[in-house]
């Protein structure tokens, strides 16, 4: 049974067309093979892996559905980044601030894009950008903290 | 609705995921 976030039908059609679900059962008092490889101290812990089993994506906790959205394709945008595909890592973090503009996960998203657009074409102003987009919108955010330095990169060369 | 049809074996999981050329989500959980 689908229960919590996976009770929502949007959520379900993520985890099912994108992803490879799996479950695996916490014992705290006999630890599993799988909680002691991916130090798992707490429930709910869940994580994107890429095919190879590489973790790419860590969340803890009840996590409401649209912020879980988020975290998805959040995930999804990490594992290309650390692939080196760029193009389609900019594509998630910006589908995160698109899709889920409230999700708590969106000013890591745009510090991301920032830099997938700077590896991408080897031009500082995606990082400028991201700060601009940063302090403007989120400036509470650590992320906007996180950018500062780029506010330093001119945009006009 | 597309109820999530979950794995349960890390490594089955491994070669769906390989096969299919996709993520794995894997969720921790604890019946307390």
């Amino acid at each position: 049974m689908n229960t919590g976030p996976y009770s929502s039908q949007e959520v379900q059609k993520s985890i099912e067309q994108r992803f490879i679900p799996l479950k695996s059962e916490c014992f705290w008092d006999k630890r599993t093979d799988l909680m002691n490889r991916f130090l798992v101290k707490w429930t709910p812990t869940l994580l994107i892996l890429d095919a190879e089993g590489k973790e790419h994506h860590r969340m803890v906790g009840y996590i409401p559905d649209d912020d879980f959205l988020a975290h998805l394709e959040l995930g999804l945008g990490k594992i290309a980044f650390n692939e080196d595909r760029y193009a389609e890592a900019g594509d998630h973090f910006q589908a995160v601030v698109n899709r889920h503009p409230k999700a708590g996960a969106v000013p890591e998203a745009v510090f991301l894009n920032g830099v997938a657009g700077y590896r991408r074409l080897q031009d500082p102003k995606p990082l400028r950008l991201a700060y601009e987009s940063l302090s403007e919108r989120y400036p509470q955010s650590e992320w906007a903290r996180r950018s500062k330095p780029y506010a330093q990169i001119p945009l006009d060369e | 609705m597309a109820e999530i049809r979950w794995e349960k074996d890390f490594s089955a999981v491994q070669k769906r995921a390989k096969a299919e050329k996709k993520p794995i989500f894997l969720d921790f959980w604890f019946d307390g």
